[in-house]
């Protein structure tokens, strides 16, 4: 104790007592809950790289853990607005852990967010993002426009660039400028456009899009093109799958327009190519 | 990843009463990429005998070959049927001659005995070590979900139809969890009199 | 010649040896949780193990965090240890600010954030939240998994029974009929009995919480020890 007191540590019991200690814990391992921003430091470097050597037991057996991840969305811009078409199918490695999950996350009543790539990161950002564009809401008396939505989101995945988060995300919107259509990931890219598709599924829903695509379509064309597009990408890749929902923004707020099974759209796209063929 | 995951696939045979059935998906796919949906891997080795080659697909396709082959042999030089016992050992054999370099395959055999109609099922490993259960023998990229699946289903003496209706269930309900099987599916039932084979109406994504 | 001759003791090897920090361990273990209409029912098998080898046959790996909200934890069990006293202090601390109780699904939503927290040094845990919604009378005892999802040892070979038999999917007559208590728990019991089959980080017994509005309710049943 004296040998403390010579070395001038004062509050030498304080620091060391049990109470303050788990008091510590507490605050120290929920850091994020008074800024979102800040998440736990690895006791290691280079975490994207790192992390998969330290996944192993002490007889060198794997430590499975897996993220969720694979995806097919997409969106696209025309005379109506944004439609965004996403499929609902969650696996970590080829097990499919999830085949009913919501990869629209509904921001506000005039912003939307799709998901892909790794679940956990979309579902978290995402959150911090509606928060942030909720506080603008308060403190401006104004809605947040696309542009800057998207940018918050880009500059706060930006920070962690190289750390391994994983997301592609779109966001789509209706602002003061009109309907918005903007694609975010995080590499930190951030880029407006007219059409998007994110995901593993995407090549397949690119297919479907491009060749149906124009911008004169009606609504029902365009959530029928959306479904399409997705309903063929969950065919194709095994990563998706599951549920396709369509959503519409409008000037009046966004809209969702349907869910449906796959196994019903394959049967049903199915009879419609045989009697088309049996009519020639 | 595994290069016996890099096609994809999931397989189950089951004894019943006086029958066994044996049955798979039909994906054919690289990776993620579903490139066929009537891929065959289950081949008749017999009127009674049937064997299922999950794993790489190159593979599939050349051990079918070579089976027939040695099992034609077989049956030119004695003058009778294989039966599934000699063949699964013929099978074993065959691949543990690639004991440092292997074929690709978990093997899974099931058919009756062509003299005494008696219920047979095995699987064995890539090298050829041979399972012979009482029950079920699963294989594939599914064969984790296979296994909950049959272990609640299961139960003696099932009579065609019954187990017809227990190894479909076991084999849908399975590969709707694996990402890289099923978009259709095939189950033999074997009986002594007949084999039915049915194509099934499954989620295609 | 001579080389080849030495012989090799290990012990006395002056070759350097590289040494590595292992974090994590695999204790094993599978949770399982049917929703009813007014009630939840979670199961733990009770075996803690390591390897080959096993800790304890009678672990309980269920918490219970309010009257109607319960975590089921499988994986790493040195940070399940650390993950659920955290929760519980800052449950407590919820209810002394708010003088109430957190929700379910508050409860979710907070361990979804403090599972987030560690993103780049996971809890290498499964975690199945379940307990009613504020009404305490509809469903809301929905498992929620997010970020690490190890599904427990067994979770490949129980999830396509559940789809099959709580799911109805692949069915041809799907029953309208709610599904009743007696049925969740004897589909329960029957998926952990196939898992204790087939994997071998689950067994000996289970241990189930049943949580209606009127509180959670206890109930354990034995599985196979081998």
């Amino acid at each position: 104790m004296s040998l403390a007191e010579v070395c001038g540590i004062k509050e030498f019991d304080s620091s060391f007592n049990s109470h303050t200690i788990y008091q510590n814990d507490v605050n120290n391992l929920c850091m994020n809950f008074t800024n979102n921003l800040e998440l736990g430091v690895p006791p290691f470097a280079n975490p994207a790289e790192n992390l998969s050597r330290f996944t192993k037991d002490e007889a060198g057996r794997d430590i499975k853990m897996k993220f969720d991840h694979g995806t097919t969305t997409l969106g696209f811009m025309y005379q109506g607005g944004v439609v965004l078409a996403v499929d609902s199918r969650a696996t970590g490695g080829q097990f499919i852990g999830s085949q009913t999950m919501k990869k629209i996350v509904e921001i506000n009543d005039f912003l939307l967010g799709t998901l892909a790539g790794g679940a956990a990161d979309c579902v978290y950002w995402d959150r911090v993002l509606a928060k942030q564009c909720r506080m603008y809401e308060l403190r401006n008396r104004e809605r947040i426009s696309v542009a800057a939505a998207s940018k918050l989101m880009a500059n706060m995945v930006y920070n962690y660039k190289g750390m391994g988060l994983s997301m592609g995300m779109m966001l789509a919107g209706w602002d003061k400028r009109g309907p918005q259509l903007y694609y975010v990931d995080s590499e930190g890219t951030r880029t407006p456009g007219k059409v998007f598709s994110v995901g593993s599924g995407s090549i397949y829903a690119f297919g479907v899009l491009d060749s149906g695509y124009q911008w004169d379509l009606t609504d029902e064309e365009a959530y029928d093109l959306g479904r399409r597009a997705i309903y063929h990408a969950t065919h194709r890749d095994a990563y998706s799958g599951g549920i396709v929902r369509v959503y519409h923004m409008k000037s009046t707020g966004w809209i969702l327009i349907d869910n449906n099974d796959c196994n019903d759209l394959h049967y049903k796209y199915q009879e419609e190519k045989e009697n088309l063929e049996n009519n020639v | 990843m595994s290069i016996l995951a890099y096609n994809g696939g999931a397989m189950v045979a089951m004894k019943g009463e006086n029958c066994v059935s044996i049955a798979a998906d039909r994906r054919f796919g690289i990776q993620a990429q579903t490139v066929a949906t009537n891929f065959q891997k289950i081949f008749e080795m017999g009127p009674h005998l049937y064997v299922g080659l999950p794993g790489l697909a190159t593979d599939t396709q050349t051990v079918m070959e070579k089976l027939r082959f040695r099992k034609n042999l077989y049956e030119l030089k004695e003058n009778r049927r294989i039966s599934p016992k000699v063949f699964s050992a013929m099978l074993s054999n065959m691949l543990y001659e690639k004991r440092f370099g292997p074929f690709f395959v978990e093997p899974v055999v099931a058919g009756l005995d062509p003299k005494t109609y008696e219920p047979f099922i095995c699987n064995m490993d890539l090298i050829g070590c041979i399972n012979l259960p009482t029950d079920f023998v699963v294989g594939g990229t599914a064969s984790a979900q296979l296994y909950g699946m049959c272990e609640a289903l299961w139960e003696p003496n099932l009579g065609p139809d019954d187990l017809f209706e227990t190894t479909s269930q076991a084999l849908i309900n399975a590969f709707d969890r694996d990402a890289i099987s099923g978009w259709g599916a095939t189950v033999y039932i074997i009986e002594k009199d007949k084999v039915t084979i049915k194509n099934l109406k499954t989620r295609m994504d | 010649m001579s080389l080849l001759a030495r012989p090799h003791y290990p012990d006395y090897s002056t070759a350097p040896v590289q040494h590595q920090f292992y974090p994590y361990a695999d204790n094993g273990g599978s949770v399982v949780a049917i929703a009813g209409d007014d009630f939840v029912v979670i199961g733990a098998d009770t075996r803690l193990s390591a390897g080959f080898s096993i800790y304890t046959r009678n672990q309980n790996k269920l918490f219970p965090l309010a009257k109607t909200t319960v975590l089921g934890c499988s994986g790493c069990w040195c940070d399940t240890l650390t993950l659920t006293r955290i929760l519980k202090s800052r449950m407590q601390m919820y209810a002394q600010e708010h003088n109430k109780t957190m929700s379910t699904t508050a409860c979710a939503q907070m361990l979804s954030t403090m599972l987030y927290y560690k993103r780049f040094f996971p809890y290498s845990i499964s975690n199945v939240l379940v307990g009613l919604d504020n009404e305490a009378t509809t469903l809301s005892g929905t498992a929620k998994r997010r970020f690490t999802k190890l599904g427990g040892s067994a979770g490949a070979l129980l999830q396509p029974l559940l789809d099959n038999q709580i799911g109805q999917k692949n069915m041809e007559i799907v029953s309208k009929e709610p599904l009743s208590q007696e049925k969740a728990l004897k589909i329960l019991k029957d998926v952990f009995i196939s898992a204790a089959e087939r994997d071998i980080y689950t067994g000996d017994s289970v241990f189930i919480n049943i949580i209606t509005k009127d509180g959670i309710q206890e109930d354990k049943f034995e599985l196979r020890k081998d």
